[in-house]
């Protein structure tokens, strides 16, 4: 290469640059792309004139706004101007529509804690940044987290967020004001029309139930004008109602949620407002609002209409359906009508700080808004919603997964508030009471008051009982394993004026969250998991997935199965036995206490009874559960427990500080979340350099694998780390190491074969969700496969999210499951006599 | 040359015979430059003890005077130093005469002449006479050279024909280019880049050129100038039919490059004065930027920092576009001139403070407006998103895989991070006394490469059918013996060797 | 006289080669010879097939990159 330069006549002694033409033509002669390279990187700042095509665009979107369009992708061309400064350099190609470097950065874009995508809405945030905590506050009101590990997070700015951040009352220009305080550039034109369309349309009409009949609200007089031309729901206004009626906003005034700082200081006032709402002629509303205007000039002016009560379902969907979404707020201070429920926090309880922050987006504007908030497990969701009922102190109701939540959510309220025990009452397959005043608490599950089979006389009684009132506050826990349907029903037959969804994670596989955000209201808030931990108020957990390779004969039998066997193989896995076992030698050593999970009943079987340890699943008596969950928490000798995936949630163990899981269900990210959530309210947690423990055992090179990464993906954009451990330090030094010889593990698979050959006894919830309510005690046995049971065979992508029709579809069995009961609970029953003599020794 | 590794000034020295280091050192210059940048710091201090030493130094007095007991090692590293690079001569160890040492002839008399000045050697380059356009600043010296060296790097991190396809070549600020052809062959000579027909651009980054580019930026141009002297050596050895020419030429030619290294940036020398050889070297330099010389007065040649900071001392650069952004701002006072170039002054600060952070995610943000920077996180990531300043992307199997399948290394993507590594990731892993990248994500690089490596595959053949033990016993000895073996099994008899010529014609004379 | 077999030696883990074998038992037309837990010999012509399908089996075993467009509008 070089020589054929050199080789070139350097013709009068100069040296050239070499250009090919050089070569042949001596003279001055320089590298001549040198000055039109110099001079391009100048050309590269230029920024476009966008003014006219500006204006152009505006015109369109304003046409376009007429038409209310259900896409609202930012990226749809009604929000996006052609690129702002658009800039191109060697680096662009590989962020193809993807570079926004064109937008220019304020002078003091250092101070500044966030960038946004102009084209999608994601927002990176600077967590180092000096103004990072007030921004995380304004983010998580208005956008969705979807990455929170320790330097910079991601939120997405999205219609539901948007939605959200309206319901809780911002405006659209504070909105879009605060958003360019925070922002290193200027805002994009695409995410101001963005904001601008989305808040036009959401947030803008109100449902309130104001002395007992509904208003069809808003700020905006035009807003309710269009409705009441709109074909379904100008009929529906109350003939004879009058006119749009127009009254005041109000304002936080008086309101004080109890077990803030603020609680104590306030008494005064609030007792103030309860003698308020004594005087007569409340009702005129107008009045009412009148006299408060006096201290607060800043109020807006609200327009109602009425509508009957039949109407409201109808109301909300056609809202829904031309484009704004209705709220619900409830004005329970001004409710004459249901009678005041005498309930109050215990004195000196004091709420978290975030519980606090989460419950004020509730009770913003004095009313009670309906909505979700997000808490990890462990974090005090019951005692949100305990203070949400002690707020509003009306009749509450409480919906939960399971008879056990049923029996500690009352359990809890007794704890926190000063609730007389007769005014909270049972509605569950054993307990059907009622309270005994004129209002009250009733805690009860999904099941027991969607289940549409045959009820007995006494439920039948408390159902009308319960459809028959008006209830200030429903409770919904955990809503995200709730599917829509069931909230549909529950939501159509019981009344009630707010409704607060609980739940740790939002995340369904199935894309029902937008159901949620319809049915019950927006997400409130929802808490950074590794700050709650940081904080102390959840424990802090090393988080591992210990991969465990199968023998080759093992290996070459998974190869050969079929999906369900394949899971089977999986978690029978001897290698991932023997890990099991060691973790639990390690751990109990150590002083844990361990919890191992396994949704494959066959393995949860045969790992406890091979270990000799206590397990408990869907068909285990409420008594036993109640027997074995005792030793756990008290037996010194019982340090680990088998769980079968009823354990997933609602379970409070804070003993726990260990947690195994064996095999889960495919890919949900939910339940890794869910289960994480088991040890985060350890009872250590505050001990100095105290660490719980989540490990996954999973079987190498099968699909287990796969879901284990896909279940791991919310907890480590939470911020969680997961450290692959491909070898257990002196495994085989382990005492009485199972599956040891070549032989044990022949074995151990021929009976895995045999005894699953003819389909798998399924983990059945019988008190858990859509279980059979009558069954309460739990059926179990053997499941025959057979025109009864549908298996799944879905496709990839429900298998792996943790689809909610496997819940509803074990139970289809439910009803021939009690078969082999009693010769089960003997052998259990057993086992806990043997574990009771050994601990007597 | 062998691709593996990117070559280092001091191997190829270290392989040049006595007779170069004798001409070599009759350059001040060249005595000079080797002093300044090759020698530890103990055997500067040797070499500064013997320069004006009238008689040669007992080596027992050396170790009595200047070395500590525990010193040893270092002792004697400086002295293997200097003895390879032929600076110091020591008697051989006889039973009647101790040992003495002294500095080599010429090494000696012009590592005086360059300390004290003097001489017609001319070998601190001769300043032009004629006038200077005064548009020929060191701002545009070093906006110059950047650009130059820029785009080597980008053909390096292959983002030429990237951009080339969508930006067109022209709209993108006419680097589309790329370097000369002459350069891009040089490239691929030295193994830094490689045609690939099935990647888009028909040439992809192999491990040596990732290496390459973790080089600080000085060592980066060493390496590309070895390589460029490697090669004319080559084509001159075959051209002349002899090595004595070409041996003088490169001689000349790396004598050349240590006087570049002593000149004065920001003034102009003259070109007339230069050798047939040195004036023919000319071109090149201009290419890789080393040099400019002005369109108007070809008799003029500017040397630019890459060439005048060739001997200074690497440990205060750091790599890729981060050591060349302090090549070419931080040096001197001008970093604020220079800054005004593409807003590069902030962002050239904080790339030489590290710029990359690294979540548990896997996400990567880099606070970097660097086109070459990104080309180089593009190489082992999955871009995103691109702000002014900063850009985001993600850490997945496929990007590192793909990282991988260019021969990068698991070792060398973690280190370019940790080596990268924003200032918050240092200062968090202080604050809590962790490592600086998440374990969790360099685990997961290194299991990622794994992957790679679970199955290997040999072509060849496979042995079977023995007459006897024997006869298996002997044919896999004589094939473990020539290499060819690659697996065998006793018990089977059976034996697998990737070629079996020569094992048949072994079979044949056993026959016999 | 010893016979000599042309082909591909692979050398890998025991899970790598039980899929091998695995494939290789739809139309046995990959595997030559089973040496040993960690060594086949195949047929040239089927190699690259062969990384293909491995590749595919193995995919089963990770998580798919998911897209960087994180919003759902």
């Amino acid at each position: 290469m070089p020589p054929k330069r050199k080789a070139a006549p350097a013709a009068g002694g100069s040296a050239k640059a070499g250009r090919a033409s050089a070569l042949s033509t001596p003279g001055p002669a320089t590298p001549r792309s040198l000055d039109s390279s110099m001079m391009s990187e100048a050309d590269e700042d230029l920024d476009e004139d966008v003014t006219e095509a500006q204006k152009e665009r505006e015109e369109l979107l304003g046409q376009e706004a007429d038409e209310f369009v259900n896409n609202w992708a930012i990226s749809s061309k009604r929000f996006q101007n052609q690129p702002e400064g658009k800039k191109h350099d060697a680096a662009t190609p590989y962020f193809g529509k993807r570079d926004f470097s064109g937008l220019p950065l304020k002078p003091d874009h250092l101070n500044r804690p966030l960038w946004i995508d102009p084209d999608k809405g994601t927002i990176v945030l600077e967590r180092f940044n000096a103004l990072a905590e007030q921004a995380t506050d304004f983010l998580i009101t208005i956008a969705e987290p979807k990455s929170r590990p320790t330097f910079l997070h991601e939120y997405a700015l999205t219609t539901h967020s948007l939605y959200a951040a309206v319901s809780v009352g911002l405006r659209p220009r504070d909105i879009i004001n605060t958003l360019d305080r925070f922002l290193k550039t200027a805002l994009p034109t695409s995410i101001r029309n963005f904001i601008q369309q989305c808040t036009n349309s959401y947030g803008k009409v109100k449902l309130v139930l104001k002395n007992n009949k509904y208003f069809v609200e808003s700020v905006d007089a035009e807003m309710l004008q269009k409705l009441l031309k709109d074909e379904v729901i100008g009929k529906l206004r109350v003939q004879g109602s009058g006119d749009i009626t127009t009254t005041y906003a109000p304002t936080m005034g008086g309101l004080v949620i109890p077990g803030t700082k603020n609680a104590a200081g306030v008494h005064q006032a609030d007792l103030k407002q309860a003698d308020k709402q004594e005087e007569p002629g409340k009702e005129a509303d107008l009045y009412a609002s009148l006299n408060e205007e006096d201290d607060d000039d800043d109020k807006e002016a609200v327009h109602a209409f009425e509508i009957s009560d039949s109407a409201v379902e109808t109301v909300q969907k056609r809202c829904l359906d031309i484009g704004f979404p209705i709220l619900e707020e409830y004005d329970f201070r001004n409710d004459d009508v249901n009678p005041n429920l005498e309930i109050d926090l215990q004195p000196n309880t004091q709420i978290r700080p975030y519980q606090e922050k989460s419950l004020s987006k509730m009770f913003g504007n004095g009313r009670a808004k309906s909505g979700i908030i997000v808490l990890p497990c462990g974090a005090g969701k019951t005692l949100v919603g305990i203070t949400a009922a002690c707020t509003i102190k009306k009749g509450i109701i409480v919906l939960c997964t399971s008879s056990m939540s049923v029996v500690q959510w009352r359990q809890e309220f007794l704890k926190w508030s000063n609730i007389n025990p007769d005014d909270i009452a049972v509605f569950t397959a054993e307990s059907k009471n009622k309270f005994s005043g004129s209002t009250g608490i009733i805690v009860t599950t999904y099941s027991m008051v969607t289940n549409n089979r045959e009820r007995s006389h006494d439920s039948k009684k408390m159902m009308d009982f319960l459809k028959g009132r008006e209830w200030g506050l429903m409770l919904l826990d955990e809503v995200h394993v709730v599917p829509a349907e069931v909230f549909r029903r529950v939501i159509s037959s019981i009344k009630s004026h707010s409704k607060l969804g609980l739940t740790a994670t939002l995340l369904r596989e199935d894309d029902k969250i937008s159901h949620l955000n319809f049915l019950i209201g927006p997400k409130l808030y929802e808490a950074n998991w590794m700050e709650l931990s940081q904080q102390g108020h959840i424990a802090k957990v090393q988080c591992a997935e210990v991969w465990c390779p199968m023998p080759t004969e093992f290996y070459d039998e998974y190869l050969r199965a079929n999906s369900r066997m394949k899971r089977t193989l999986y978690a029978m896995n001897p290698r991932k036995f023997q890990a099991c076992q060691y973790l639990i030698n390690y751990h109990e050593a150590r002083g844990d206490k361990i919890i191992v999970f396994s949704d494959e009943l066959y393995s949860l079987k045969k790992y406890a009874e091979t270990l000799q340890k206590f397990y408990i699943y869907g068909g285990t008596s409420q008594q036993e559960r109640m027997t074995v969950l005792e030793n756990f928490q008290h037996n010194p000798n019982v340090n680990t427990l088998f769980l079968s995936k009823i354990g997933d949630t609602s379970l409070d163990l804070p003993e726990a500080t260990c947690l195994i899981q064996i095999s889960s269900h495919f890919g949900s990210r939910r339940q890794e979340a869910q289960r994480l959530g088991r040890i985060l309210r350890a009872k250590r947690r505050n001990d100095e350099g105290f660490n719980a423990f989540f490990y996954s055992l999973v079987s190498k090179d099968t699909q287990e694998m796969y879901y284990s990464s896909k279940r791991q993906a919310f907890l480590v954009d939470q911020g969680y780390a997961f450290k692959v451990i491909t070898q257990l330090a002196n495994i085989e030094k382990t005492p009485n190491l199972a599956f040891a010889t070549a032989q044990e593990r022949r074995e151990l698979l021929q009976l895995t074969l045999v005894d699953n050959e003819k389909g798998t006894e399924d983990d059945i919830e019988t008190d858990d969700l859509f279980g059979k309510p009558g069954a309460g005690a739990g059926g179990r046995g053997k499941k025959k496969p057979g025109p009864g049971v549908r298996r799944t065979a879905g496709t990839l992508g429900e298998l792996s999210g943790g689809q909610d029709m496997a819940y509803i579809e074990q139970n289809k069995g439910g009803a021939h499951l009690k078969k082999n009961q009693k010769a089960n609970q003997s052998s259990f029953f057993k086992k806990i006599a043997r574990e009771k003599e050994r601990s007597r020794k | 040359m062998s691709g593996t590794q990117s070559y280092q000034l001091s191997d190829y020295l270290e392989k040049l015979p006595a007779t170069t280091f004798r001409k070599l050192y009759q350059q001040p210059s060249t005595a000079f430059a080797i002093f300044r940048r090759m020698l530890p710091p103990l055997a500067k201090v040797f070499v500064q003890a013997l320069l004006y030493m009238p008689s040669p130094l007992l080596l027992s007095q050396l170790d009595d005077v200047w070395v500590k007991s525990e010193g040893r090692q270092q002792r004697d590293r400086a002295l293997a130093i200097l003895r390879s690079l032929h600076i110091v001569q020591i008697t051989p160890s006889g039973k009647d005469k101790p040992q003495e040492m002294q500095l080599t002839t010429n090494f000696k008399n012009s590592m005086r002449l360059a300390l004290e000045g003097g001489g017609s050697h001319l070998s601190f380059g001769v300043p032009s006479a004629l006038p200077v356009d005064p548009s020929i600043d060191i701002p545009f010296l070093d906006k110059y050279s950047r650009k130059k060296w820029e785009d080597i790097l980008h053909y390096v991190v292959n983002s030429v024909s990237v951009y080339g396809d969508i930006g067109g070549g022209g709209s993108s600020g006419g680097s589309a280019a790329g370097p000369r052809p002459s350069v891009k062959d040089l490239l691929l000579a030295g193994h830094l880049v490689e045609r690939r027909p099935d990647s888009k651009s028909g040439i992809v980054i192999t491990q040596a050129g990732f290496t390459f580019l973790l080089q600080e930026s000085n060592a980066q141009v060493w390496t590309l100038l070895l390589l460029w002297l490697e090669a004319s050596d080559h084509a001159k050895g075959a051209a002349n039919g002899g090595r004595g020419g070409a041996m003088m030429d490169s001689i000349d030619m790396l004598s050349f490059l240590f006087m570049l290294a002593s000149l004065e940036l920001g003034r102009a020398y003259d070109t007339e004065s230069l050798t047939e050889t040195r004036r023919n070297m000319l071109p090149d330099l201009v290419d890789f930027g080393l040099i400019f010389v002005p369109r108007e007065n070809p008799r003029q040649y500017f040397p630019t920092r890459l060439a005048t900071t060739l001997t200074s001392s690497a440990s205060a650069l750091r790599s890729v576009s981060a050591g060349f952004a302090a090549a070419t701002a931080n040096a001197s006072g001008d970093a604020a001139s220079l800054g005004a170039v593409a807003g590069a002054n902030s962002a050239a600060a904080a790339e030489s403070k590290g710029s990359i952070i690294v979540e548990t995610n896997y996400r990567i943000y880099a606070y970097t407006s660097s086109p070459l920077q990104i080309a180089v996180l593009a190489l082992f990531t999955q871009l995103n998103m691109r702000f002014a300043g900063m850009v985001t992307g993600r850490l997945t199997r496929d990007s590192i895989r793909r990282a991988i399948s260019y021969g990068i290394t698991a070792d060398q993507i973690i280190s370019y991070l940790a080596a990268h590594a924003h200032e918050q990731m240092s200062r968090t892993a202080a604050a809590t006394g962790r490592p600086i990248l998440p374990p969790t994500v360099v685990d997961q690089i290194r299991l990622w490469q794994l992957e790679n490596e679970r199955m290997r595959t040999t072509a060849g053949y496979l042995f079977r059918d023995f007459e006897s033990p024997a006869e298996f016993a002997a044919l896999t000895a004589y094939a473990e013996e020539i290499g060819v073996l690659v697996w065998k099994n006793e018990k089977k008899n059976l034996f697998f060797v990737s070629k079996y010529e020569q094992l048949r014609d072994y079979l044949k004379s056993r026959k016999k | 006289m010893p016979r000599a077999t042309g082909g591909i030696l692979i050398e890998c883990e025991p899970a790598i080669k039980s899929i091998i074998v695995h494939l290789d038992s739809v139309s046995h037309d990959i595997i030559i010879e089973d040496l040993d837990e960690q060594h086949l010999l195949v047929r040239p012509n089927m190699v690259h097939l062969l990384k293909q399908k491995l590749e595919e089996r193995l995919k089963e075993t990770y998580r798919p990159e998911e897209p960087l467009a994180d919003s759902d509008g």
